[in-house]
């Protein structure tokens, strides 16, 4: 294939995969939805005044610090049900739904360390550093982003999962290469300027701080 | 709004609605819902496969056409896979599977196969011409590419003593097989047969003799055993063998003439004096005892820790293979063991391309530092999955016309290592920032590497449990690893709650054990700065 096939080929397949983009991206609202709002129960659980309960949120945090993601949505993908039944009627359980679910694991872990810091220093009237939480949760919004890729695994069909399809389509193994770049391309150019705003977001957040706060790194 | 009592009631009363409708039988959901859903292959030309419009067609598809015209209903076909078609049928996403499936003892344990078979075929290796072998036992100890899940894998590699190479679907051990990752490709003789019609198979053969003939039989969820869809579908097979309906698809779809249609023809058609047919079912409903294939009725002697197995399972439904099974269970530990060498592999890689990656960032080299934060930058900017991709696909096409193949282990360890080396060179550097407020003149060489690695503990401690767990990647690209053996199990027994639970419990303490390695690591520099 010529330099001018595979723009052309890029060109052609360029709505289909920019759909299949939209999924990633849906995948992983869905899982920072659901995660944050686990995870705030078990950031506000930590700071409560009861040791057991702060001792419950703790371990459930620790928990979802240990699974790891991918075998995760293996075991989603081979143990939930694609149908429920419930009152008569069948309700699909669509794989995308299960990919959300498995990476929501990951974001409940984040979101409880975080957010209870981040409570931590609004209730000590640190208002501007406890507002640090948002740009910090923006930046983990990417990673789960560039994590959703992994939902291809178990037959969702974003955008990975939609470079495979072209592949087989068009039939040239010599297009492999260039697509699979260009799936990276998407991706990079999606998080790496949004990082970098988020980054320049902090600096001038910090700068109004009356002392530095530590870096939250996203693990 | 109701008041609470009176909501839940309504809640259970759904539930109770919900268990008794589930209990109807798949022919009366099928005809409620005016539609059958039919597993087909996509990737088996001629039997299942995409036109140019990305509409299945083939031989099978022709079968369900005809099925659902007997049934009065509209067709949907769904498209599965070796690795998952039994589980789709068991999770009930389709009501019948005509793709390809061998009729074997295991999964008639799993499934409803029904009786009689409409095809067959056995298990033979593509090869380059220029190798001349004249027997299979000539093959030993060679690698084979094959995918997950095929009936053959085990006894093969437990006959010829082979060295499987296990992809997840026709796709990629094609690929896998072109490139020349292993000496040969085995598959079945019907799509050996069907590929080598592609001129790109112009140099491979198939030169030895098929083994292993199996009927193929269409498949239906294991609780409609001897149910009406069952009776059905058996009476359509066997009008499918009467009537030439299968040897005329044959011709159709350009397919060598099977001796087992032509025997099939003759045994279904053959009438008695009465001008009955012979093979008609009997009172229960069962076909006489002469047209039934044999293996139906063949057993195997088992082992004792078999028989406890067996046993467990009839009480608890549990199918404890990997226990009671030794090929299972070696290739369960033999995953584990891939799994602990990668996890190892991983962390090495990504703290020594972390501390490299950070020294050279902090050289301030003008082209080289730029072009190492660039890679730093790409590496942990886009998705590990997708990088692993590249090389080991896109690169490997490449590189295959020189003759070069990247080892997907390699290749594996190379991304995830750039993944989270990149993670752990970005930690260092601000690291160095900060000592720098304390010592201007503060640089990351290799000496002072550890003294910014006690600063950067924890973000680095991070990426690496991070990769940890993203190790299981490798599964997509055919490493035999944890992930891998695993679903190839579930693929062969169907037993997906026994081994999903036995992977995560795997994989759990295989992090939990990590990050107590890290926490030791932690006290003992802790313990070394106090001194």
């Amino acid at each position: 294939m010529s330099a001018r096939d595979v723009t052309e080929a890029l060109y052609v397949w360029t709505p289909f995969l920019a759909g299949g983009f939209i999924w990633n991206v849906l995948v992983s609202l869905c899982a920072m939805a659901i995660g944050t709002l686990l995870g705030a129960v078990l950031a506000t659980m930590r700071l409560s005044h009861r040791r057991a309960t702060v001792r419950a949120s703790l371990v459930a945090t620790g928990l979802t610090r240990n699974i790891p993601t991918f075998v995760f949505l293996f075991y989603l993908a081979f143990l939930i049900p694609v149908e429920i039944e419930l009152g008569g009627h069948l309700y699909a359980f669509p794989a995308w739904l299960k990919a959300s679910l498995a990476l929501a694991v990951a974001v409940i872990g984040f979101v409880s360390d975080n957010l209870s810091e981040a409570l931590r220093r609004w209730r000590s009237h640190d208002h501007a550093a406890a507002l640090m939480f948002i740009p910090n949760w923006t930046s983990y919004f990417l990673v789960i982003v560039m994590a959703s890729s992994t939902a291809s695994v178990i037959g969702v069909g974003e955008l990975v999962a939609r470079c495979n399809t072209v592949i087989g389509a068009v039939g040239k193994p010599e297009l492999m290469l260039w697509i699979y770049l260009y799936a990276m391309l998407w991706f990079f150019l999606c998080c790496y300027p949004l990082t970098l705003l988020m980054r320049q977001v902090k600096t001038w957040m910090s700068r109004r701080l009356p002392q530095r706060t530590p870096e939250l790194v996203p693990a | 709004m109701s008041p609470l009592p009176a909501r839940a009631a309504l809640i259970a009363v759904a539930f109770l609605a919900g268990i008794v409708s589930a209990q109807a039988n798949r022919l009366d959901t099928i005809r409620a819902r005016g539609a059958v859903a039919v597993g087909v292959k996509t990737e088996y030309p001629p039997f299942g496969m995409l036109d140019g419009a990305g509409r299945s067609v083939g031989f099978e598809p022709d079968l369900a056409a005809d099925l659902s015209r007997r049934l009065k209903v509209e067709l949907h076909l769904v498209p599965v896979t070796t690795a998952n078609r039994l589980q789709k049928l068991a999770e009930g996403s389709i009501d019948v599977l005509i793709a390809t499936l061998g009729d074997t003892k295991q999964r008639r344990e799993i499934a409803a196969l029904i009786e009689p078979d409409y095809y067959a075929s056995g298990v033979n290796v593509m090869l380059p011409e220029s190798r001349k072998v004249a027997d299979w036992t000539e093959l030993r100890g060679n690698t084979l590419c094959t995918m997950q899940g095929a009936y053959y894998n085990r006894p093969m590699t437990e006959r010829y003593l082979l060295n499987l190479q296990i992809y997840n679907g026709t796709r990629d051990a094609k690929l896998a097989m072109r490139d020349g990752r292993c000496d040969g490709w085995l598959y079945d003789d019907t799509a050996i047969a069907g590929e080598m019609r592609a001129p790109e198979w112009r140099d491979y053969a198939m030169p030895l003799p098929s083994l292993m003939l199996s009927p193929w039989a269409i498949a239906i969820e294991k609780s409609e055993e001897g149910g009406d869809l069952d009776r059905l579908i058996g009476d359509a097979v066997a009008d499918w063998h009467r009537s030439g309906f299968l040897v005329e698809l044959e011709r159709k779809w350009q397919l060598k003439p099977s001796a087992f249609l032509q025997h099939a023809h003759a045994q279904w058609s053959e009438k008695d004096d009465d001008g009955a047919f012979v093979c008609a079912r009997g009172a229960g409903g069962s076909w006489p005892a002469r047209c039934r294939d044999e293996a139906r009725a063949n057993s195997e002697g088992k082992s004792r820790l078999e028989q406890i197995g067996l046993r467990i399972r009839e009480l608890t439904g549990l199918d404890l293979t990997l226990v009671y099974d030794s090929y299972d269970r070696d290739q369960f530990l033999r995953g584990l063991l891939t799994s602990i060498a990668l996890v190892i592999a991983c962390v090495l890689g990504s703290a020594l391309m972390g501390a490299a990656g950070a020294v050279l960032l902090d050289a301030r080299i003008a082209v080289i530092s730029r072009a190492v934060g660039a890679i730093a930058t790409v590496g942990r900017m886009t998705p590990p999955l997708l990088q692993i991709y590249v090389v080991v696909f896109g690169l490997g096409s490449v590189t295959a016309r020189w003759g070069l193949t990247p080892n997907a282990f390699l290749a594996v360890t190379l991304c995830l290592s750039l993944y989270a080396g990149s993670a752990c060179a970005v930690a260092l550097t601000e690291a160095a920032d900060l000592l720098r407020q304390h010592r201007p003149d503060f640089r990351i060489v290799p000496r002072t590497v550890p003294l910014a690695f006690r600063l950067a503990y924890h973000p680095i401690v991070a990426a690496l449990v991070n990769i940890v767990k993203a190790t299981g990647m490798a599964s997509a690209v055919a490493v035999p690893e944890l992930i891998s053996t695993s679903t190839g199990i579930i693929a062969e027994r169907g037993n997906p709650e026994v081994m999903m639970n036995a992977l995560m419990v795997a994989y759990f303490l295989l992090v939990l054990v990590v990050i107590r390695l890290f926490g030791h690591l932690h006290r003992w520099i802790v313990a070394d700065e106090r001194a």
